[in-house]
């Protein structure tokens, strides 16, 4: 079972993404104490942007009047179908240009590398040109170096399972290296969440379960987690799809469409514009709505189209397209296709639990304009929080969390909790469950009935009664985690990953049943209820846990999330 | 129902391989395993299914040893993406 080695910390990071390193940032500027969790081995390439990112949005502050943090506030309710909290969006929104120099003060080039300016464009229908398209190969690397330059203590290949809480205030974490079965009981001041959206939930086209669009090691620990110590969760019945190349669930496809790429069905039709006024520029969820439409009309196979653009266009599409996924270009190569002469044909992704295609409006753990959740000392940012926004959205909410954290170190006085010697045995004694377990059920079947009812029931159309069955698969299955078996400390890992999957898609799939009415179109799309209703559904929903499973209420969005912790204001 | 072979995405190659350690530091996922200051072993894919085909070992090798490998499944892909819009039952 290996040994338990106790740390002491001011603050503990749990992810190594983006969000993660930029709270960790301004601890450790604060001179505080920081200890960060990472699953990866490297800081510097680790998270979902590990491998690099080609676009980055953000308001500047130039001039005109679209740039200003005001202007982009003021078209929040709309880009958010009118779920959001305004008052954490407009802090980030705020924070915007700040972070942006920040980081460029760290070394990452966001300028366009021949022109020597910021290259900005137009997309996901934003009311201005706020992404930069760049090469972001090496963005990661200098928020990594940035980091360990700060002196903190990184854990890698290391996951946290279990949130140390008392009296609904975060003091630390349970943790252990997968490569080496040292555990670790963390005593901390502050916790900040950062691990990621949920991945490997649903079905896709290759049926290969970590070809995934998004990161597939990031499994919804961090609201998992979250939920079983007591923190409020909201829009976790938003989910996401993206449009990749059939076969392979990668990004990269929507820098070819904000480039000028159209799309067409099988007809040769170039059909956005019966879905949107602005077309291909339309929002993420737009763009994925209107190809899940003509898939259902049966108008597909669907085809990106690029061969109208012009050779320059084509020649920067060609060099940018490894940028967000390095082995895109050989994915076209191995396929025998020329997306400059030929028609590339398009799938749906498989679902993820993040922002559901839209800006500002984030799917996991309900937060303050600090970043702190309903569980004091307890803080999220990035793609587990409920304002999340790429890794401009990650990178501002985490630097915000992080300068929340160190108000929250700085304000606790007295001595933490001692760790409960109780549940540092049961944690054992689950782990040694899984990995002694001869007989049992293995984590991948366990995860495939996850994502065949989440596929079937939860996904992209939902009713009453698929939803009630759906919850009551999931329930049965939550009954046999105990028999769950890991081969090794690797296998360990994918238990609880699979673990914390099955239980973000019962509380998907809790919300979407309280949630009666459509809502941005196939991110929840309820065939009970076809129709977006306003006068009643302007509000969020929350889950929270229960007594017997995921209790749900609502909260009018004309309220900040944090109106409905139960955390106490003397604390705070 | 026989499993069948699972497909390795990440061949490496033995002659060029300098056995560096790289790959198993660099990837995401915890698949590539290499015995640690002994330049003799190769390192080993042990965990192949669970690749997400991002390349990082085939970028970060320093002797271009790595070729990332895609499977029939994805190259040549079948799938009714009306299949993955699940079921309605009213």
């Amino acid at each position: 079972m290996g040994n338990w080695t106790t740390l002491e910390t001011d603050v503990l990071v749990v992810g190594g993404g983006v969000a993660g390193t930029m709270a960790a940032i301004p601890a450790l500027e604060a001179g505080l104490k920081v200890v960060i969790c990472e699953k990866g081995k490297v800081l510097d390439h680790c998270g979902s942007v590990g491998c690099g990112v080609d676009h980055y949005l953000t308001v500047m502050d130039t001039g005109p009047e679209w740039d200003t943090p005001e202007f982009l506030i003021k078209h929040v309710p709309e880009l958010t179908d009118g779920i959001v909290d305004m008052a954490v969006a407009s802090r980030v929104i705020h924070e915007m240009p700040r972070i942006f120099r920040k980081i460029e003060s760290f070394g990452v080039d966001f300028k366009d590398r021949k022109t020597g300016t910021y290259y900005r464009l137009r997309s996901f229908g934003l009311p201005g040109t706020y992404h930069i398209n760049f090469d972001g190969t090496d963005f990661k690397k200098h928020l990594g170096e940035r980091v360990r330059k700060g002196k903190a203590t990184v854990l890698m290949r290391t996951m946290v399972v279990q949130l140390l809480t008392q009296d609904n205030r975060a003091y630390g974490a349970f943790a252990f290296d997968f490569r080496t079965g040292e555990w670790y009981a963390i005593r901390a001041k502050a916790v900040v969440l950062a691990a990621g959206d949920v991945n490997r939930i649903s079905r896709n086209a290759s049926g290969l379960a970590f070809d995934s669009w998004h990161f597939p090691y990031n499994t919804g620990d961090a609201q998992a987690m979250g939920y079983r110590a007591g923190a409020a969760l909201a829009n976790m019945e938003s989910v996401e799809a993206t449009l990749t190349p059939k076969g392979f669930s990668t990004q990269g496809l929507n820098a070819l469409v904000s480039l000028g790429a159209y799309f067409v069905n099988k007809s040769g039709e170039r059909f956005m514009f019966r879905y949107d006024t602005k077309g291909e520029n339309a929002r993420r969820a737009v763009l994925a709505d209107a190809v899940i439409n003509e898939y259902l009309l049966g108008n597909g196979p669907i085809y990106l189209d690029c061969r109208h653009l012009p050779q320059e266009m084509l020649d920067r599409m060609e060099r940018t397209l490894q940028v967000d996924r390095y082995t895109l270009p050989a994915f076209y190569q191995q396929k025998g296709v020329n997306f400059r002469e030929e028609l590339v044909e398009i799938s749906i992704s498989e679902l993820s639990i993040r922002r559901s295609g839209v800006y500002f409006r984030g799917s996991g753990l309900a937060v303050d304009t600090n970043g702190e959740t309903s569980v004091a000392g307890l803080f999220a940012a990035g793609d587990c929080a409920t304002v999340s926004g790429g890794i401009a959205g990650a990178a501002v909410l985490g630097h915000i969390a992080g300068e929340g954290v160190v108000r929250r170190v700085r304000g606790t006085v007295g001595l933490l909790p001692e760790i409960d010697a109780k549940a540092v045995e049961s944690v054992r004694a689950r782990a040694k469950n899984h990995l002694e377990r001869r007989e049992g059920i293995g984590w991948k079947q366990f995860e495939d009935e996850t994502r065949r009812t989440v596929t079937d029931h939860v996904g992209v159309r939902r009713t009453d009664k698929g939803l009630r069955l759906a919850l009551q698969t999931l329930q049965a299955l939550a009954k046999r985690e105990p028999q769950l078996k890991a081969d090794d400390l690797h296998g360990l890992m994918r238990v609880h990953e699979s673990v914390n999957i099955r239980l973000n898609a019962e509380i998907m799939a809790s919300a979407s049943l309280a949630r009666k009415e459509t809502r941005t179109g196939s991110a929840h799309w309820r065939l009970d209820y076809p129709k977006t209703d306003d006068e009643h559904w302007r509000k969020f929903v929350i889950v929270e846990r229960g007594k017997d499973g995921p209790a749900v209420r609502t909260l009018s969005t004309d309220r900040p999330l944090s109106d409905a912790f139960a955390r106490d204001a003397a604390v705070a | 129902m026989a499993e069948a072979k699972v497909h390795n995405p990440i061949e490496i190659n033995p002659e060029t391989c300098v056995k560096c350690n790289l790959c198993d530091w660099i990837c995401p996922g915890d698949l590539i395993y290499k015995e640690e200051d002994n330049r003799e072993t190769l390192p080993e894919i042990v965990y192949p299914d669970e690749c997400w085909y991002c390349g990082l070992c085939q970028s970060i090798c320093p002797t271009n040893a790595i070729n990332i490998v895609f499977p029939g499944q994805m190259v040549h892909n079948q799938t009714n993406v009306v299949d993955l819009l699940g079921k309605v039952v009213e």
